[in-house]
């Protein structure tokens, strides 16, 4: 995967949020309207496709979408972390 | 006059006791001059709350109450029991469209399917004695709902539902099937819902409770009130105890 399928997959689940808004460098605590229910959509979509385990206090960690990116990509590669 | 409020005599059984709520149940329970037998899956803590009881006679099971097999022989290792207190429990939050079958599974295993299993052979194999009171827990957020609580508020309802009908079913021989129904008391459990995430204002939300967060003491005081004497008119209620959350503030 590269982050821009990241990216879509992300825009097609938070409806709330403008498409457009999500960009590598988008600082996540800035995005408007962000809240639990989109850090747990992170956690579940992490994990159904691809299939990596994201703890909420290492999603909140994380600053930008390409730190999110850089999280998933890490796990794949050390499932046991 | 000799008050009822205590468990001398008794035998209760709690599962999930290696933390949290059904942690303290256990030690208060033992404290209250019952014999306890406590199961957990996690062997190192639940020999922790075993070494905390107080008095003599006890017993601790390591189990997964989940796995038929293992769940039907702890259960057929027991002795006759007075009271059983079901606090294994899960949370996992997760987003309605992103709920799979392995979810379901996991929430309703052990907070659901575990209890109406266990109750289910313990009845049959005849290990309840007369007046035995049975205690499940539900969440007060089964009416206050929270975004990705829904498999977990679901299998609370659910062990809402069946305990009302658990008491309908049992009553002739004197026993007792009851609610407790916590908002958020101050556990592991509750530690875990913060790091996922759920609260974002931890202190906003703390500030709902006039009487501040629970103490897992507080429910174990609940319990005990349930499984003694002092309760013996008590059946298919729920008690709800919430620090004054749902009067609103």
């Amino acid at each position: 995967m590269d982050i821009n399928e990241l990216i879509g997959k992300l825009q097609g689940e938070f409806e709330d949020i403008p498409p457009g808004t999500l960009k590598p460098e988008s600082k996540i605590s800035d995005i408007e309207g962000w809240g639990s229910m989109h850090a747990l959509i992170v956690i579940a979509l992490a994990d159904t496709d691809y299939g990596v385990t994201i703890k909420g206090d290492e999603l909140r960690k994380v600053q930008s979408v390409q730190e999110l990116y850089d999280l998933i990509i890490e796990k794949q590669k050390n499932p046991s972390e | 006059m000799t008050t009822p409020f205590h468990l001398t005599n008794k035998t209760i059984f709690i599962t999930g006791a290696s933390s949290g709520i059904g942690k303290q149940i256990a030690i208060s329970c033992s404290e209250m001059g019952a014999k306890v037998i406590i199961s957990g899956r996690d062997e190192k803590r639940l020999s922790e709350t075993f070494s905390q009881l107080k008095g003599e006679g006890h017993l601790s099971y390591v189990s997964e109450l989940t796995d038929e097999t293992k769940r039907n022989e702890l259960i057929d290792k027991l002795p006759s029991i007075d009271g059983f207190v079901h606090s294994a429990g899960i949370v996992l939050p997760v987003p309605v469209k992103f709920i799979a079958e392995k979810h379901l599974r996991t929430v309703m295993g052990i907070n659901f399917e575990s209890a109406v299993l266990t109750v289910a052979r313990l009845l049959k194999n005849k290990k309840l004695n007369e007046k035995a009171s049975l205690v499940f827990f539900s969440s007060v957020s089964v009416n206050h709902p929270y975004s990705g609580g829904s498999l977990y508020t679901a299998s609370k309802g659910a062990i809402e539902a069946y305990s009302k009908n658990l008491a309908l079913e049992i009553y002739q021989k004197r026993m007792r099937s009851n609610v407790i129904i916590p908002a958020m008391i101050r556990t592991p459990l509750y530690e875990e819902t913060i790091n996922q995430g759920m609260y974002r204002n931890v202190e906003e939300y703390e500030s709902k409770y006039p009487l501040g967060i629970g103490r897992p003491e507080d429910v174990a005081n609940a319990a005990i009130y349930l499984l003694s004497e002092a309760s013996s008119w008590v059946t298919g209620t729920n008690l709800l105890l919430d620090g004054g959350f749902t009067i609103g503030k």
